[in-house]
């Protein structure tokens, strides 16, 4: 009956993932039925979902949809506004990081986080890259010089600015920005990097090449990027997760979701319809 | 999940996928246009007709490559995602199909350019039924593709079964009929050739029907057994 080369499927089933059914070990993140308010205002409904380890997951929808804000929760940045409660959980390594004995900076340091437009500081390319490690007191030249080293190759920025690493970061263009600022979130090496739109600012090409290394992360890190882009979420991603009105509608392998949707809000999302 | 091509926020994409479907139909319209006139043309020996179909097919091979330029130009342009997708690709697929369908209607015509001799008539009375009824599959699947059932797409793709029995009975038929005066071989191959394009039409009919089914339903069924479509699929 079934006639599918036998490399074929091995293939396609080694890439799938029963996402509901993740082992621990396959796990990076889980986010159990978290819900989230602005004031009176509920920005996030009962989201559950759980996030594979070393692979790219992305979150798409329509604007407001909540999907930067649950990028956001999974590093704490909502602590930051006031108004904002938070009920549910965020699993990291089996330890939630809403539990009050978690140190916020700490989980910072192993969730990195790059945002829509690069924002390196007011430093050379060098001092941006160790600013992390500076901070965490390490001094020793060699480790420093190694580290840059290390972190600028993982951000295929290397070639391009390993003759001018004492100049001003400003002196680089978007693109090279956006790969300085993925090489300063690297150097501290986190387990998870999250990406919020580091491509909408960037001209096509540098979008391309900064798609290109989000590839070559997934290897050593779990990357979760929000794109307002679709095709880019198809390109980049292994799994994706639609969401719609504060609430997760549809998470399926990338594959699946852009070529048979289960929902119905979810075709019509991806195929530019009405909702 | 309900298909509808229209109600995109792009009103060009709309158009350009209601473009290229009429198109396919136009060309399907076309296709089973030159399948009955090839077997009107046999069933009646009229050779001018038959030279008619010949000489038509160019249309339809033209319309397969523009068909097919209209795709390419869907998928470089809109990157269509899901059920677009799916139809572009099942498109392009069910265009290749109907293009060899034509052709080998025009081989079927071939057989009105040769004299058929009187006793040859109850073979030709049973190769036009076997034509019909492949005439009626192709007409079958064009219509569920229009309304994109994947109901009637199925009972098309069952009907294949049929197709291949009635082949297989006419072979006999024909065998029989060189054992018994060898010297009508040479004229009998002709018939031989089209029964057997006959049963490829059929094939090709069958395969249409697993494209709409796949555009419908998003499953691929090809090499599946109809009874695991039915169960698994379809409900």
């Amino acid at each position: 009956m079934i006639t599918v080369a036998p490399e074929v499927s091995a293939q396609s089933d080694s890439l799938k993932l029963d996402l509901a059914n993740l082992t621990p070990e396959q796990t990076a993140l889980e986010i159990k039925n978290l819900d989230l308010y602005y004031g009176d205002k509920q920005a996030l409904t009962d989201v559950s979902m759980k996030i594979p380890k070393g692979q790219v997951t992305a979150f798409i929808g329509p604007s407001g949809c909540g999907k930067s804000t649950l990028l956001r929760c999974i590093n704490r940045m909502n602590d930051l506004v006031d108004i904002c409660r938070i009920e549910g959980e965020i699993l990291l390594q089996g330890q939630n990081i809403y539990d009050k004995s978690v140190d916020v900076a700490a989980l910072r340091r192993n969730v990195g986080m790059v945002f829509q437009r690069p924002n390196p500081f007011p430093k050379s390319i060098y001092e941006n890259v160790v600013y992390g490690l500076r901070l965490q007191g390490i001094k020793d030249k060699r480790k420093l010089d190694e580290v840059v080293e290390k972190s600028l190759r993982g951000a295929a920025l290397w070639e391009e600015v390993k003759d001018r690493l004492h100049d001003s970061a400003f002196g680089l263009s978007g693109g090279q920005q956006q790969r300085l600022v993925i090489a300063r979130s690297i150097a501290i090496e986190p387990e998870v990097l999250l990406l919020d739109e580091p491509t909408s600012a960037l001209d096509p090409i540098s979008t391309l090449v900064i798609e290109e290394l989000i590839n070559d992360l997934k290897n050593k890190y779990t990357v979760v990027i929000v794109t307002h882009n679709m095709q880019q979420a198809a390109r980049v991603s292994d799994q994706t997760a639609f969401m719609y009105m504060g609430e997760l509608i549809e998470y399926a392998d990338t594959n699946t979701l852009f070529t048979t949707p289960a929902k119905k809000q979810t075709e019509d999302y991806i195929t530019g319809r009405y909702g | 999940m309900e298909h509808n091509l229209s109600k995109h926020i792009s009103g060009n994409f709309n158009q350009e996928l209601e473009n290229v479907r009429n198109h396919v139909l136009a060309m399907g319209g076309l296709v089973e246009q030159q399948l009955n006139s090839a077997l009107d043309a046999v069933n009646d020996g009229n050779a001018e007709l038959a030279k008619k179909v010949e000489h038509e097919d160019y249309k339809v091979n033209a319309m397969e490559v523009s068909i097919d330029e209209e795709c390419t130009r869907i998928i470089a342009k809109r990157q269509p995602a899901a059920s677009d997708l799916r139809l572009v690709v099942a498109i392009a697929k069910t265009i290749a199909d109907l293009e060899r369908i034509g052709d080998e209607a025009r081989r079927i015509a071939k057989v009105a350019l040769e004299s058929t001799a009187k006793d040859q008539q109850g073979l030709l009375g049973n190769i036009d039924n076997m034509g019909r009824h492949v005439s009626s599959m192709l007409h079958d699947v064009l219509d569920a593709f229009a309304r994109m059932d994947a109901e009637a797409a199925f009972k098309v793709h069952k009907e294949d079964a049929k197709v291949d029995r009635e082949y297989e009975a006419l072979t006999r038929q024909i065998m029989t009929y060189m054992m018994e005066d060898p010297r009508s071989i040479p004229k009998v191959m002709d018939l031989v050739w089209s029964v057997r394009s006959l049963e490829r039409i059929g094939d090709r009919c069958q395969n249409i029907a697993e494209y709409v089914i796949y555009f419908v339903k998003g499953k691929d069924i090809r090499h599946i057994s109809q009874e695991d479509i039915e169960r698994d699929i379809l409900n």
